[in-house]
């Protein structure tokens, strides 16, 4: 919500406003389309420059560009190293609408709702307070827009959500912080979070710099009070103890489906079989180098694993316990681009949920200062931030279309991976790992 | 004493032996039971006496700065907060000359500087940061260590990993994450009753009485509070500063500093946390040595120090037949071992610690001593990940070097791999309390890290860490299971 009020000295001046946001809007579209050189900072081995310009690209037109590289990075393994094997020009599909990417998340047979978004795609928790409000009210849009989801992540459901009700995610964390029967009540799904893939087994933290008024309440806190997830539930100790939280909040909500978000031991595969027989419809698997907006440095890079490396052990393990059709299994964490998208839906699961990549849209720069950095505010981009000044740069009319136009770019590219592999809907590409192929040295 | 004449009267005899045994009588036993205090590290933040070069470079074209300043004069002119808004906030154009005079020490990296004005502002990464180091010991390794020691705290970020995907020696290696399991049910995250304490020394099976009841095979091992120490610092630097630092931080922390027996008897360090390697049996140790190191096995040596009551142990450089040696002294009687491979974890043959740490690990769980010895090892240890990895391939404690100094705002140069090769250059400026402070602060933070991971696998103490090879997972095998199907997979299908 765009505020300017002359007794809150903090909030931009109109002004201000119109100078910064301007500023930010020029630039981001003139790197997008390549008007001056990439920024040598920019980027990493898995965000390589190329891949967020191109992300830009796609949230400026909808396009994929034709002048970066869209479909990988350098990281030198997992996705990077992987390829399709298309097929030869004359034996690709026409690209178009007959292309199926809708992704039935219900698989139960159980007379529960079918829930079918129209990419296999939804959008991963991100906390208030972790994100602004701005953020959540982007993301929730373009999930009606796309008939998809974006979970509320542990920091409650703002009423400014409500109106979007039908396509929210209710995230039930450890810190419960902000779960109420009726946020339960008004959604269609309801996501366990037992882990982050970024620092799986280690909770979560809210600084208390982003704990402000609004976020603080919320959660049911005082202002400015560090806000502590514990790991794990402390009422879970087994897959009985899982069995009665899905209990619970179906009592309340008979209807919604149950999605269990967790991350990528060793042990994955017996997780996610607890899982579903616990009565979860879709098994949500976070992979080790996925997003957060704060994460010790050692869990990030050393913790679980890689969820190219999830996937396909609990994909093999889900068909040799037989409840593999039964089962939504969803992938993220590292999930970049809709090249990722495919390959890991190639390698077993059935869809992915997005973050880092919305959020790359919106004009993140990975500069990874989410948790504060050293001005104690908050991303600088008003992404990461509930800092009343740095919200205000992204607005949700602005956020939300580069999110569609980013989506659009996405169902495109999708498509045409589909038609190149002679594929009509995207199902028909779950766990065909002998459509890649893997690419070793410079190749890759 | 009370306590004392209070237990006199219910004490037992094994009470009795026990307190003996560790030189305690029973009633300082109960007093220091009844006195217990939760192991903690004391962190001060400290200040940079040799600050390492920034992380970026910030370049603003001033005749741009300028013509956007004239030019924001008249369009916003009366809204002086916002011709003179920056688009930073952390400060770097916060100077009173703003813009014209950067301050690239605050630049983050956020780029919104640079997007905002694509014509006239650059940041770039900073190339003298990136020289520091070497391809094992990179300059993120550097950059994180000199943070660590700076704050004492675990470094957290915002977003996800950046770097590549799994890589060579402990890159390779991910560490197991249980999603129920906890260290304990009491506490917010379990993590404060973690121990990260280990034992040192020989320790029995059981325990063998004579026919009056006394124990005839005591356990000599003590016990430590971290499960890593100070190994001395390199021969190509002779620094008697450098002794001072790592002995006082050792008592500070209660963890091991071995130093050259001839420092440590000049400079008078002896005492409880201190290690003297000793290279004959001419080598005097102080009062208060509880452990002493020989710099190669000799028989005689070790006995010599072993009869003494010391515990003894050996450094044995992973070269040649290394293995058998530590076997052949396993059956001579040494129960501490301190395998050295070069800086970048490698043995002679090339192989790296996981591998080797590992053989040695399996080869003393095979001859059925694995728990009566203690396994130390240095080399290669360059980030705090590499304490879980190393331990997990089978150390009891891992040896901290190039870490240390680099803690201390040396500078590494030359060959950074072979064992004493390396050439070092200290701050000029190195006040002793500064010092000891950064290495208590690296120390907290590197446990506090060891508890992040401990915590994250539901394991209540590092000792139960040791040679877990069930809670580690390597890259290249999971690679196997997952790719192995895949066309062009190294081995795997077609």
């Amino acid at each position: 919500m765009m505020v300017f009020s002359s007794d809150e000295p903090k909030f931009p001046t109109k002004k201000l406003f119109e100078k910064t946001t301007h500023l930010m809007h020029d630039g981001l579209n003139a790197r997008a389309f390549g008007e001056f050189p990439k920024p040598e900072a920019l980027g990493d081995a898995r965000w390589t420059d190329d891949l967020i310009l191109a992300t830009w690209f796609m949230a400026e037109t909808g396009e994929v560009p034709e002048n970066f590289n869209y479909m990988t990075g350098k990281s030198g393994g997992g996705f990077d190293r992987l390829r399709f094997k298309f097929l030869a020009e004359e034996q690709w599909l026409e690209h178009g609408e007959h292309l199926d990417t809708r992704l039935d998340l219900n698989r139960r047979d159980d007379g529960r709702q079918q829930l079918t978004p129209d990419l296999p795609i939804y959008g991963g928790g991100m906390s208030y307070g972790s994100v602004s409000l701005n953020v959540m009210l982007s993301r929730a849009r373009n999930s009606v827009k796309w008939n998809t989801y974006m979970s509320t992540g542990e920091g409650g459901y703002p009423e400014e959500l409500y109106q979007y009700k039908e396509n929210i995610i209710t995230q039930v964390a450890t810190g419960y912080f902000g779960v109420e029967e009726r946020s339960i009540k008004a959604s269609p799904i309801i996501e366990f979070k037992y882990a982050q893939g970024a620092k799986p087994g280690l909770g979560g933290h809210l600084l208390a710099a982003k704990s402000g008024g609004d976020v603080a309440k919320l959660r049911g806190s005082v202002p400015f009070v560090s806000l502590f997830s514990p790991f794990p539930f402390h009422s879970t100790y087994s897959v009985e103890d899982h069995m009665k939280h899905i209990d619970w909040v179906q009592t309340i909500n008979p209807e919604a489906l149950i999605a269990v978000k967790v991350s990528t031991p060793k042990d994955v595969d017996m997780v996610a079989v607890g899982s579903y027989y616990a009565g979860a419809h879709i098994i949500h698997l976070d992979g080790s180098y996925g997003g957060t907006g704060a994460a010790p440095e050692i869990a990030k890079k050393n913790i679980a694993m890689p969820i190219e490396l999830a996937v396909p052990k609990v994909h093999k393990f889900l068909i040799k316990e037989g409840v593999r059709e039964n089962v939504t299994l969803i992938a993220s964490g590292g999930v970049r681009t809709a090249d990722d998208v495919a390959k890991v839906i190639a390698l077993g699961a059935d869809g992915v949920v997005f973050g880092t990549s919305d959020l790359v849209a919106m004009g993140c720069t990975r500069c990874a200062n989410c948790e504060g950095g050293p001005s104690g505010r908050g991303c600088p981009w008003g992404l990461t931030t509930t800092d009343v000044e740095l919200q205000e740069w992204l607005q949700p009319d602005w956020a939300e279309k580069r999110l569609d136009n980013y989506y659009i770019a996405v169902q495109w590219r999708l498509r045409d991976i589909m038609r190149k592999l002679g594929l009509t809907h995207i199902s028909e590409l779950r766990g065909r790992t002998d459509l890649l192929r893997y690419v070793s040295g410079d190749e890759s | 004493m009370v306590l004392s004449a209070e237990l006199e009267h219910g004490s037992s005899a094994a009470e009795s032996v026990a307190s003996e045994v560790w030189g305690l009588s029973r009633g300082q036993a109960r007093l220091r039971a009844d006195t217990y205090q939760r192991y903690h590290i004391e962190t001060v933040a400290t200040e940079e006496v040799w600050k390492i070069p920034r992380r970026f470079n910030v370049k603003v074209g001033k005749f741009g700065l300028a013509k956007m300043i004239f030019k924001e004069f008249f369009q916003y002119f009366g809204h002086w907060e916002t011709v003179f808004s920056r688009p930073c906030t952390y400060g770097v154009f916060s100077g009173p000359i703003g813009g014209f005079s950067p301050r690239p020490d605050l630049c983050v990296g956020c780029l919104r500087c640079e997007v905002q004005h694509p014509d006239f502002v650059t940041i770039t990464p900073n190339g003298e940061l990136r020289a520091l180091g070497d391809k094992y010991m990179t300059y993120q390794h550097i950059y994180t260590i000199d943070q660590e020691a700076m704050r004492g705290t675990v470094p957290v970020r915002g977003q996800g990993y950046r770097g590549r995907f799994g890589g060579p020696g402990f890159d390779g290696m991910f560490t197991d994450m249980s999603e129920i399991i906890r260290p304990s049910r009491d506490g917010i995250h379990g993590r404060e009753l973690i121990g990260t304490a280990v034992d040192i020394g020989a320790k029995p099976m059981h325990l063998e009485f004579d026919r009056e009841g006394n124990i005839t095979n005591p356990p000599t091992t003590f016990t430590i509070q971290l499960p890593f120490i100070f190994d001395a610092p390199p021969a190509t630097l002779e620094s008697d500063a450098i002794a001072r630092i790592y002995a006082e931080t050792a008592e500070q922390v209660d963890t091991l500093a071995i130093l050259p027996a001839t420092t440590v008897e000049r400079l008078g360090l002896s005492g409880p946390n201190v290690v003297p390697i000793v290279t004959c049996t001419g080598c005097i140790v102080g009062a208060g040595t509880r452990m002493v190191e020989l710099a190669t096995w000799n028989h005689e040596t070790y006995t010599h120090f072993a009869a003494q009551g010391y515990a003894v142990g050996v450094r044995l450089e992973m070269t040649g037949e290394w293995l058998s040696t530590l076997l052949e002294m396993q059956s001579a009687g040494v129960s501490i071992f301190h395998l050295l491979a070069d800086h970048h974890g490698r043995s002679g043959d090339g192989r790296f610690l996981i591998e080797t740490l590992k053989e040695a690990h399996m080869a003393l769980v095979e001859k059925g001593v694995r728990d009566e010895v203690t396994l130390l090892g240095s080399g290669g240890i360059a980030g705090a990940d590499n304490l879980p990895k190393g331990i997990i391939s089978g150390l009891d404690a891992v040896g901290l070097d190039h870490v240390l100094l680099v803690a201390l705002q040396a500078r590494l140069s030359g060959d950074m791999q072979s064992r004493d090769a390396v050439t070092v250059q200290l701050p000029k400026k190195l006040d002793h309390a500064w010092a000891v402070q950064r290495l208590v602060n690296l120390s907290c933070s590197w446990r506090d890290q060891m508890l992040e991971i401990l915590g994250a696998m539901g394991v209540r103490e590092v000792r139960r860490l040791r040679g877990e090879f069930g809670r580690s997972m390597m890259c290249s095998e999971l690679e196997a299971d997952a790719f192995g199907e895949i066309e062009g997979f190294p081995g795997g299908g077609q």
